[in-house]
């Protein structure tokens, strides 16, 4: 018999000639083989309360509001085009309603709720804010965060309150996510207070910007625990 | 769309239904995962209560993440990630607030990881494994390990000659035994 035959046969229960490694290694996967919870199934009905619980929050949801993103009750963005352009500077953390004179020579965006505001406007826009909106797993989270952009990349400046520390092991980790739903990591922190974070694509390209919970655990995609969502919205 | 690389069962299309909660392509996610969720609950828990709850809990998460899913990779390690957190969540109320809900959780001093979370992992993968195999294949290993019966009695119980069942059972554990690198690689 081949070494690969030995550790079969072994597997499977039988005498057979191998080496104390090998023979730890396939009793650790045998006591697996035997363990009752491999084997366990859940009772029927909860296939039922999945779907239920699944479709309830899916109709609850606005329409057109992706799905993945919690029902947020989000008042969509206006646009007003009268007047020169005026940057209402962001403060405080908390939504506000913001209206923002639009011209033909800056394009900067009102929004009534939660979005971004280009603060020097064009198509050569190197300076955002995002007002950050929190979903059911932190409901009483908020934040904004300013996003500069720098010969190194992008600077982000992140504030958020309402983040319970995580630590030993448990953190946060923030994201820039495209259309297409590719994430790019920009950076892992515990507490959610005076923080920097650095992107190496642009909040044009890349333009939602998510927390997540997370833990160290050697899978390095996101867990889609979110707990902050915020928005860029394009000129 | 691109190809889902899921196991077998579940298809583009069902997926396109599960993360838009359509039953149809809920029911597809949860029959073809619900076992693997399940058993990496229990084993991080050890209460099939907890982990009744940890596992519908774990589908409603997934949904809600599912917009960020890359359809291009498994959707089993991913499920079993989200079920681990969940089965720690769950561990970490209970310790503080039994027979509460996750709603009612508040931050706290650390609480230990349920004891069982770390040999979740490996259930995890061991059970994704046990999926794969074909059912009679799967039935046989699992006499084999879990009822701890022989070659001779395995072929009473299931009316088959006994050469079928050695070699039923040299290709099973052929694949398992496959499974025995990646653990020892994904361990520590």
């Amino acid at each position: 018999m081949t070494e690969d035959d030995d550790r079969v046969a072994y597997l499977a229960g039988e005498g057979a000639d191998i080496d104390e490694v090998t023979r730890a290694d396939l009793d650790d996967l045998r006591s697996l083989l035997a363990d009752e919870a491999l084997w366990a199934m859940p009772p029927d009905g909860i296939e039922d309360d999945v779907v239920a619980a699944i479709t309830a929050e899916a109709a609850a949801r606005p329409a057109g509001v992706a799905g993945g993103e919690p029902a947020t009750g989000r008042v969509p963005p206006e646009r007003a085009t009268h007047g020169p352009a005026t940057v209402t500077p962001l403060a405080g953390r908390r939504r506000r309603a913001m209206r923002i004179a639009l011209t033909a020579a800056a394009a900067v965006i009102a929004l009534a709720v939660a979005g971004v505001v280009v603060l020097r406007g064009g198509d050569n826009a190197t300076e955002f804010s995002v007002a950050l909106e929190a979903t059911e797993l932190a409901p009483d989270a908020s934040g904004s965060a300013r996003l500069r952009q720098t010969d190194s990349g992008w600077r982000i400046e992140l504030d958020a309150t309402g983040l319970p520390r995580l630590d030993d092991g448990r953190f946060y980790e923030a994201w820039l996510r495209n259309a297409d739903g590719v994430l790019v990591p920009i950076g892992t922190f515990n507490e959610g207070a005076d923080v920097v974070l650095w992107a190496g694509v642009s909040p044009v390209d890349f333009s939602t910007l998510t927390i997540t919970e997370e833990s160290a655990d050697g899978d390095q995609a996101s867990s889609g625990n979110r707990v902050l969502v915020g928005a860029v919205e394009l000129p | 769309m691109p190809a889902v690389r899921c196991r077998g069962v579940v298809t583009a299309d069902e997926l396109v239904g599960f993360r838009e909660g359509r039953p149809d392509g809920i029911r597809a996610v949860y029959r073809e995962y619900s076992g693997l969720v399940f058993a990496v609950t229990l084993k991080a828990l050890g209460r099939r209560d907890l982990a009744e709850e940890a596992t519908q809990l774990t589908f409603v998460k997934a949904w809600r993440a599912a917009e960020a899913f890359d359809v291009t990779r498994e959707l089993g390690p991913w499920l079993a990630t989200i079920a681990r957190r969940t089965a720690i969540d769950v561990h970490r109320r209970e310790a503080r607030h039994p027979t509460s809900t996750l709603d009612d959780a508040t931050p706290a001093t650390v609480v230990e990881l349920p004891v069982g979370v770390e040999r979740s992992y490996e259930i995890g993968e061991v059970r994704a494994a046990i999926d794969a195999l074909p059912p009679d294949e799967r039935e046989i290993v699992r006499l084999q390990h879990l009822e701890e019966l022989t070659h001779a009695e395995v072929a009473a119980r299931l009316d088959l000659p006994i050469g079928t069942v050695k070699s039923r059972s040299f290709r099973a554990h052929k694949r398992l035994a496959g499974l025995l690198g990646h653990l020892r690689e994904t361990a520590g």
